[in-house]
């Protein structure tokens, strides 16, 4: 265990935002999950008493009789809101008073460095760069996160959950959410961070970063396994293989979210549906091709001459 | 939560964050002032530095000031002094009441002034303001308009209050009439009181002058100066901007006494109280060594050209001193400063300002070369012979084409002609035509000049090692293998460095190099005398170079090998022929055709075999042949049966009988050879030796020029990357204990990743880097490069030397690559340095030389060669060329010196091409600042009585010349110590001959020639001795009168004046006269005029 090696990578100013950001989300998990918890079992409460059910709006306490049904922004929201702009006013500052920021030496465009890497909150895109060509990886998926985060209010049908912690009654909305961004955008920048040595090969933590480390590791596009040599071949395979992924996860997805999702699935119109199964299936699509490639090797399963999935 | 009890207020609206927002507010406004204090000081640590320069330095010039104030009192006694301030009184005294009437009257004519300005430049403005309106007007009504207007505000009045109180009313034109008038009168006055003052002003200037000629330091006034300079200071960014290098130094923000005109010491600044200096008084000490600066001045040089770090940087001193990750170019370290001068430099061998030496860089750049560095890395300006003799090649080739295409073009143009239609066209046609053969012609004189030049550079090239085709000649077979093994064993001094070869390479090296020698029958030699032939070693000066003895037994010089074993390898006649001319060749060597040519390719052609520097064409194509052995070691004139002694005296130092050897019969084995081939190639042989089959093998080491600048990421650290870079004990990764001991900071604990570290680790164990992985590598794998065994000052030097070894951003006008004269001195050293001068002669004043350290020289200095102090303003360069290319000045009797018979150690022949010649030649003219070409100065014709006059000076009693200088009769040239009179002509320049009778000591200190001949009379020199009645009435310079003399000598009127010498009694004064120089030579040295 490279004691030193970790301690240098934690201590890098580069790094102490994603070092500061694992035990924050955790910590922000937890309080979530602690209180949609509790509001679960108080929603499970309410609903049993028609009563209650009908006056009760605020979720995080048993209402009381005397209460305001509801409050002011001003003073009761934004004061607490204030307070919180000045302690992160007080941490920005000690963060910029204690680290400086990283410059390194001039440029050199002969000599560029080893690993060179983008700055924290791009990590998870450049790690998406191993597993698709540029075009997909640098252009097409970044719009579809963009496009997949505008159309959430267009095809979130439920109702419920506004306001307050729950995850009864979101738990599609939720999930999907922990999924895309713990999962896919946080680990993908740890694993930017952490993991990612020089030569970008994979050294797991506390590994040290070689730089004369050899690894013996051969990529091969899925076409080439079966043998597939022609490009018009390659180029017809790969859009079976991907059409075909769509087509079977669409009818996986179709079948399980009626029968565990009625409700929501009842709401959604025909379009709604098939927009949020497409992002859902590609947003699936990038840990399934994490997989492929580093667990089996295989680098690309369509190529074409335009673009390489 | 369902355990707490529920508030009866609603939480949200009840709750209060006063104290939430009152702690948060607190530690806002603290983390406010941190900031600001970051801000102000936290990130300006030079403030910190500048506040303690202040308060330290102060207390410091109050201490100087106190000291100069004595030492001002120690000139004040002087009566000069009181005499000039007396002076000052007087003048003062005498002026006083006429300067005191003419500063009433300057006074008046001021205060006159002052009350008219007052009101003529307000009103003035008001004028000018109306006429830009008048000017920027557009219609004519509105420019008469104000032409009006204008006209009526000029000719209103104004009042002017003169100071006596009297008021006058004044118009414009007036006033401004009266403004000039008043200053004019103004002027005029204040000349009247310089002219007044000028005395008194003339006489303290004087004063003034007489204490800071007469103060060693600073007076109390500039040190007053330099006082009120720190107390007025603030605290600001001090910086030295150039912007065509694009240099932004900051570094005097804190190091504020490096210009500083007082020497300032770590502890004279360091804090009352403190044992030692803090890093404050380390950092405000002078710069060690002013007299560089005054050549570099900071002002357009900087700091960071030479010392590296980044000079921008203000915020901390690593980042600063550059001493940071991202830095590529961090400070270079207190021991390897010098790097920072080859950055500028590298074009000098020899770096010498004054007398001051750069012994790290030099002796870095020296080693390079001694130890055959070059022979396996390409470093520009190393070696350049063979580059240029390519790119010499070439240009003949090119030369030869375009010749040919304008023979051919001439004919065309020629045939054209013929058939031109009119006439004006056939003789344009025919004079292009003549004008191609003209330019033909030219091109034949070009080709000579080429060729002459290849001439040269083949004289030129030399090789580090010893010519190995001579092996079979040369060496006892059986003692081969064993050198290989592991030289230093046989010679712990020796050049050739230890190669780690297996008993199969040596086995295999070994039978290639004897299979491949010469097989040419040398002529036999009989046995010589080997005490006359010690004898000989130690008086001729083979020990300049060569050195005798292991250990502390060891004498002489390490330029060539260490002779304490040679009977053990060497074969006699092959040594004979050696010692008597190192550069007779075998056979010699076409480039060309790439083969050494036999007696058969002359026979082929009806040619003699008789090749030497004047027949040096080869016989079967004209090419230039190699008719030397690429060896520096020179001639010494020799007699063959005084190189027989000197042979006879060295095949006797061995430690055990060369019969003793194992016997190495395989390396007759013809299988071995085609291997030994590729080991031979593999390791680079060729680069230092010359091996049949190897002369054209490329250099196979990286190059250096660049090397300080590579990125230390292209440094091959292998398995010691992660250690390099942890530092810590068990970071070193070198275990041999004699490697270990070559590292200068000695082994590793601090992080060692950057350049200094891996030259260290390089030099001191070659294939420290291979660690871990040798072992699984193959033997043509490893890394080559063999141990050097170098010591830690010489792994230091050559460090230092790397280090600086850079790609400089600094625009090339600061590259020391100069056009003039100086340039000539460059490529002198570079000539001095190939042949060792130094190791004989004194060139750079304080250099001490091989010869002056050997314990024969001790009682004996005038046998030391001649300093060469001053050699260029001494010699007539036509001479010096005649002199340098044969110094026997003598073309049959060659077993001698030219100009100094009486000594024995002998001054050799180079065999210097012209090329060398010039360089030299022109190297001490230029060191001695003297204009090229030399110009000899008209000595007058002495009349007859003057020569009278003259011949008495130079047969006196009181100088009797020719009592130690020669005269060419052979029994007086053995107890002479000084060169023949008869040679002055040609060889001396009369102006220097006059420096020289002067002041000897200053010219060549410790000479035995006395000083004190002549002395100063009535702007005259004249003999310091009782002069013959002759001389009264004469009233001409003595000095130059002898002079005059010396340079009409005749041979007859020297052997006239010798007879009429008494000259036994000369030699048993000798000894005492030689201790009187030794004392006046100690007392010059002293007493610093030089």
């Amino acid at each position: 265990m490279d004691w030193r090696q970790l301690w240098e990578i934690c201590s890098a100013p580069d790094n102490v935002p994603i070092v500061g950001l694992i035990p924050l989300l955790a910590f922000y998990i937890y309080l979530a999950w602690k209180q949609a918890h509790a509001n679960d079992i108080l929603i499970e409460q309410l609903e049993a008493d028609p009563a209650m059910a009908k006056t009760h709006h605020r979720k995080t306490w048993p209402f009381k009789p005397g209460w305001a049904k509801e409050v002011h922004v001003w003073p009761f929201l934004l004061r607490i809101e204030f307070l919180a702009a000045i302690i992160v006013t007080i941490i920005l500052m000690v963060w910029s008073i204690t680290l400086n920021a990283p410059l390194e030496e001039p440029a050199n465009p002969n000599l560029t460095m080893n690993p060179a890497k983008a700055p924290w909150y791009f990590l998870g895109l450049q790690e998406m760069l191993v597993y698709f060509d540029p075009w997909i990886a640098g252009v097409v998926m970044p719009t579809m996160i963009i496009i997949g985060l505008m159309v959430i209010p267009y095809i979130d049908t439920n109702p419920l959950g506004s306001g307050y912690y729950t995850w009864k009654q979101r738990r599609f909305s939720i999930g999907t959410f922990l999924f895309g961004f713990i999962i896919l955008w946080v680990a993908m920048i740890i694993i930017g961070t952490f993991i990612r040595g020089p030569g970008w090969q994979w050294f797991w933590p506390g590994q040290t970063w070689d730089h004369n480390r050899l690894i013996y590791e051969v990529n091969r596009d899925l076409p080439d396994i079966f043998g597939i040599a022609s490009n018009l071949g390659k180029g017809i395979f790969g859009a079976i293989i991907v059409g075909g992924y769509y087509l079977l996860g669409g009818g996986l997805v179709y079948s399980l979210f009626r029968r565990r999702m009625g409700k929501d699935f009842q709401r959604m119109s025909l379009l709604q549906f098939s927009i949020m199964q497409f992002l859902l299936l590609t947003m699936v699509a990038l840990p399934l091709k994490m997989a492929l490639r580093l667990l089996w090797h295989i680098k690309y399963v369509w190529i074409t001459p335009w673009f390489n999935i | 939560m369902p355990d707490k009890p529920i508030p009866e207020q609603d939480p949200i609206t009840s709750k209060s964050y006063a104290a939430h927002y009152l702690i948060a507010t607190v530690i806002l406004i603290i983390t406010l002032f941190w900031a600001l204090w970051d801000e102000a000081w936290g990130q300006r640590p030079w403030k910190a530095f500048q506040e303690q320069f202040k308060t330290r330095y102060s207390a410091f010039l109050n201490t100087a000031r106190a000291k100069s104030h004595d030492s001002e009192k120690d000139v004040q006694k002087d009566p000069e002094y009181a005499g000039l301030s007396a002076a000052v009184k007087k003048a003062t005294e005498d002026s006083a009441a006429a300067a005191k009437a003419a500063r009433n009257n300057l006074k008046d004519a001021n205060d006159r002034l002052q009350a008219v300005q007052s009101v003529f430049i307000d009103r003035r403005a008001y004028v000018n303001a109306l006429t830009y309106e008048l000017e920027t007007s557009e219609s004519a009504s509105a420019k008469a308009s104000k032409q009006k207007e204008i006209d009526k505000y000029k000719s209103e009045e104004a009042t002017v209050e003169f100071p006596d109180g009297s008021k006058k009313k004044f118009n414009f034109e007036e006033l401004e009439k009266t403004y000039n008038a008043i200053r004019d009168e103004r002027t005029k006055l204040s000349l009247d009181l310089g002219d007044v003052l000028k005395p008194v002003t003339e006489a303290q200037a004087k004063l003034d002058e007489y204490v800071t000629d007469h103060m060693v330091d600073l007076t109390p006034a500039q040190i007053d100066g330099l006082k009120r300079k720190v107390s007025d200071w603030d605290p600001t960014i001090v910086q030295i901007n150039v912007a065509e290098a694009n240099i932004v130094d900051r570094c005097e923000s804190c190091h504020m006494g490096a210009r500083e005109p007082l020497k300032i010491t770590p502890a004279a600044l360091t804090s009352k109280g403190e044992k030692k200096p803090d890093e404050y008084a380390n950092a405000f000490v002078s710069h060690p060594e002013p007299e560089l600066l005054k050549i570099h001045d900071p002002d357009k040089f900087g700091c960071s050209p030479c010392h590296q770090g980044n000079g921008r940087a203000t915020t901390s001193i690593e980042k600063a001193h550059g001493n940071y990750e991202h830095w590529l170019w961090p400070l270079f370290p207190k021991e390897n400063s010098q790097a920072g001068c080859q950055t500028c430099h590298s074009a000098d061998m020899v770096l010498v300002s004054g007398d001051v030496q750069f012994q790290t860089i030099n002796s870095g750049k020296e080693i390079f070369r001694r130890r055959g560095c070059n022979g396996c890395h390409r470093y520009e300006g190393y070696d350049r012979e063979p580059e240029d003799l390519n790119s010499v090649g070439q240009q003949i080739k090119q030369i030869e084409t375009q010749k040919k295409d304008n023979i051919k073009q001439t004919a065309y143009l020629m045939k054209q002609a013929d058939a031109a239609e009119s006439n004006d066209e056939a003789n344009k046609l025919n004079g292009q035509a003549i004008d191609l053969r003209v330019a033909n012609s030219k091109l034949d004189g070009r080709l000579q000049q080429l060729d002459f030049q290849s001439h040269s550079l083949m004289q030129d090239m030399k090789k580090i090692g010893p010519n190995l085709k001579d092996v079979r000649l040369k060496l006892n077979k059986n003692w081969i293998p064993v050198w290989l093994k592991k030289p230093t064993d046989f010679r712990p001094t020796t050049k050739m460095p230890n190669f780690r070869l297996t008993d199969h390479q040596i086995q295999a090296i070994s039978a290639y190099i004897w299979q491949t020698g010469f097989t040419d029958p040398l002529p036999k030699r009989k046995p010589g005398n080997a005490a006359h032939g010690k004898e000989l070693f130690e008086s001729r000066g083979c020990l300049a170079c060569h050195s005798i003895g292991e250990g502390d037994q060891m004498m002489g010089g390490t330029f060539a090998a260490n002779l304490t074993r040679v009977g053990e390898k060497a074969n006699y006649d092959y040594l004979v022929r050696w010692i008597h001319n190192a550069r007779e060749r075998t056979r010699p060597y076409c480039p060309y055709e790439k083969k050494d040519i036999g007696p058969e390719d002359y026979a082929k052609k009806n040619l003699p075999y008789q090749w030497d520097l004047a027949h040096s064409k080869c016989p079967n194509d004209g090419h230039e042949l190699q008719v030397q052995n690429m060896t520096v070691m020179p001639s010494l004139r020799l007699s063959p049966e005084d190189a027989e002694d000197i042979a006879t005296y060295l095949i006797s130092q061995k430690k055990q009988e060369p019969s003793s050897y194992a016997n190495a019969s395989f390396m007759d084995d013809p299988s071995l050879k085609e291997e030994g081939k590729k080991w031979v190639r593999f390791y680079g042989c060729g680069g230092c030796h010359e091996i049949s089959g190897m002369e054209d093998e490329g250099r196979i080491g990286t190059e250096l020029t660049f090397e300080g600048s590579k990125p230390i990421e292209r440094l091959d650290f292998a398995l010691s990357t992660e250690p390099a870079q942890r530092g810590g004990k068990d970071s070193e990764p070198i275990k041999d204990k004699e490697d270990l001991a070559r590292l200068p900071d000695g082994p590793a604990e601090k992080p060692w990743y950057d350049h200094k570290g891996f030259f260290e680790h390089k030099l001191a164990e070659p294939n420290v880097f291979d660690q871990g992985m040798a072992e699984y590598k193959s033997e043509t794998e490893r890394l080559r490069m063999p141990n050097v065994h170098l010591t830690k000052e010489e792994v230091l030097d050559l460090t230092t030397f790397l280090m600086g070894s850079q790609e400089t951003s600094l625009p090339a006008s600061y590259q020391y690559k100069p056009g003039d004269a100086r340039h000539d001195i460059q490529e002198g050293w570079w000539v001095v340095v190939k042949y060792d001068c130094m190791a004989c002669h004194q060139i750079i004043p304080g250099q001490s030389t091989i010869l002056m350290r050997l314990p024969q020289y001790q009682d004996a200095q005038e046998q030391l060669p001649p300093k060469l102090l001053t050699e260029g303003a001494r010699v007539d360069p036509e001479w010096l060329r005649k002199f340098l290319s044969n110094p026997s000045l003598n073309t049959t009797d060659t077993n001698r010196n030219g100009v100094r018979p009486y000594l024995k150690v002998r001054m050799p022949t180079f065999s210097f091409s012209d090329n060398e010649l010039r360089k030299l030649v022109r190297f001490f003219q230029a060191l001695s600042q003297q204009p090229l070409p030399y110009i000899p100065e008209q000595v007058p014709t002495l009349t007859a009585k003057e020569t009278d006059m003259a011949r008495s000076l130079f047969s006196s009693t009181a100088a009797p010349c020719l009592k130690c200088h020669a005269t060419g009769d052979p029994a007086h040239d053995k107890i002479a110590t000084a060169p023949n009179f008869l040679l002055a002509k040609e060889r001396l320049k009369p102006d220097w001959v006059e420096r020289w009778i002067t002041d000897p000591q200053a010219v060549s200190p410790g000479t035995s020639m006395p000083s004190g001949l002549f002395k100063q009379q009535n702007n005259q020199w004249v003999f310091a001795g009782p002069t013959p009645p002759t001389f009264n009435g004469y009233d001409g310079d003595h000095r130059k009168l002898l002079t005059d003399y010396i340079f009409q000598l005749t041979p007859e009127e020297q052997r006239r004046v010798a007879a009429s010498m008494p000259r036994a009694a000369a030699a048993v004064q000798r000894p005492t006269d030689r201790k009187r120089a030794a004392v006046e030579s100690h007392h010059t040295a002293g007493g610093g005029s030089r």
